[in-house]
């Protein structure tokens, strides 16, 4: 098998500034974890099914199994569960997860809580409802969905008002 | 890790006259590749080969177009199943689509697949198809060559089958607004709410005045080769009064004109049963209900 030619991105990775280069069609999930040493993203299922290996790329949800990683431009800015800790919000989220004892084996937990962040960030009218529909692309095998959704729920109680925009 | 697709090369242009150029040599020529929804699936599964190169058009920003214009919607070939669904216009001018897209894989999948994207696959179970049919859109493609439109019933040839050159892209879709009066709604079936896909869905616009049915249309997915519009139940109920006469009979015309298969996701008696109990919702929600 010839080796296909390496392209070269620079992204804002949670808030910093990282270059990396890898053949053009490398699953960006591949890039973030082997690449970039960013662990935190699991990859589940790896056919966008499960969304263990949820990231936000510009402000919008995406399962980086499924993506090319060149697809992703020069500049584009990427939150993985590794970021989270550097937003008021996404500390929020953590800290009620914790609270709630939502996670269980834990391995769906890093998709989930980007997920989450992507739906509480747009100040969205919360109820169990909207928390289960902004969740269903993340599959949790523990059955553990119930302590989740309190999660959000009060995560969603005390979101700051000035992260994110409405929806 | 390396995966199938890492042999893949990739083509990123920074414009649509220059993805067309590259669409235009057969010596740069590649497979279209926007939210990767289903092309990587099939790549990474080994379902489908992985192609000798593929060209990036998520980021294309012709592609990305949703604007009203004189009486239809403009929709980019790049719009996402979540803008869709986000939509002001489309939740005014094509609420059944806003619905169908919500109703796409979860949140991720719709912010990451296409319009084009989900027509091109050309699947019959495709959850925008019948939205689009029953609202008469119109697709428009290009190549270096010049622009096409037509109409979304002639460009779905078959099963997976579309009618597209190997130098064209779908560039966007034309779609006529709700008009005053007119309702539609789209519904799925699936063995849950998220992440599956259907075993039957459908849409319908039509308009009723004074009682009587003024206009109606409807198409539905996953009972054909291709999504399919009821020229039969559309006959059976135009001009006839609203009333559950006429809602029986067009049950009736519905199951009988359906050919569903059996497969994985469905049996054929299922389908056919269940088109009709589509249509019977269907003029159920355009009497109001």
């Amino acid at each position: 098998m010839t080796t296909m030619k390496k392209i070269q991105r620079t992204w804002k990775i949670n808030g910093e500034s990282r270059t990396v280069a890898f053949p053009p069609a490398r699953r960006l999930l591949d890039v973030l974890r082997e690449d970039l040493d960013l662990k935190g993203t699991k990859e589940g299922c790896g056919e966008g099914e499960c969304g263990a290996c949820t990231v936000m790329i510009n402000g919008e949800l995406a399962v980086s199994c499924l993506l090319a990683a060149g697809q992703v431009r020069d500049g584009a800015e990427i939150l993985t569960v590794e970021g989270l800790e550097k937003t008021p919000g996404g500390r929020l989220i953590q800290r009620s997860y914790l609270e709630k004892g939502a996670a269980q084996c834990g391995f769906c937990i890093p998709g989930m809580l980007v997920s989450s962040y992507a739906f509480l960030r747009r100040h969205p009218v919360v109820n169990e409802e909207t928390i289960k529909d902004a969740h269903a692309g993340n599959i949790c095998r523990c059955t553990g969905y119930v302590k989740i959704i309190e999660a959000v729920q009060a995560a969603a109680e005390r979101w700051p008002a000035d992260e994110g925009k409405p929806a | 890790m390396t995966t199938p697709m890492e042999q893949l090369d990739v083509a990123f242009p920074a414009s649509l006259p220059e993805a067309l150029a590259l669409m235009a040599d057969e010596a740069t020529r590649g497979l279209p590749l926007a939210g990767g929804t289903d092309l990587m699936v099939q790549w990474e599964s080994g379902a489908r080969p992985v192609p000798v190169r593929a060209i990036d058009v998520k980021n294309l920003c012709e592609l990305h177009v949703l604007r009203e214009d004189n009486g239809r919607v403009v929709i980019g070939a790049g719009i996402t199943h979540a803008a869709l669904r986000r939509s002001e216009l489309i939740q005014r001018a094509v609420p059944a689509l806003a619905e169908a897209a919500a109703t796409v894989g979860g949140g991720q999948i719709q912010a990451m697949g296409t319009i084009a994207g989900s027509i091109a696959n050309a699947s019959p179970a495709g959850d925008l198809a019948p939205t689009l049919l029953a609202s008469e859109a119109r697709v428009v493609v290009a190549s270096v060559r010049g622009e096409r439109e037509l109409p979304l019933t002639a460009f779905i040839l078959g099963y997976r089958k579309i009618d597209l050159a190997p130098d064209e892209l779908i560039v966007r879709f034309l779609v006529p607004a709700r008009r005053d009066g007119e309702r539609e709604a789209f519904r799925k079936l699936g063995p849950r709410a998220a992440q599956a896909i259907s075993k039957i869905m459908g849409s319908y616009r039509g308009a009723v005045r004074d009682g009587v049915i003024t206009s109606f249309a409807v198409a539905l997915g996953s009972v054909a080769p291709t999504a399919i519009r009821l020229p039969d139940v559309e006959r059976a109920v135009t001009g006839q009064p609203l009333t559950e006469a006429t809602i029986a009979r067009a049950e009736q015309v519905a199951a009988a004109s359906v050919k569903p298969i059996s497969d994985i996701r469905s049996t054929a008696e299922y389908r056919q049963w269940v088109s009709g109990r589509l249509v019977r919702g269907f003029l159920e929600h355009l009497a109001g209900a």
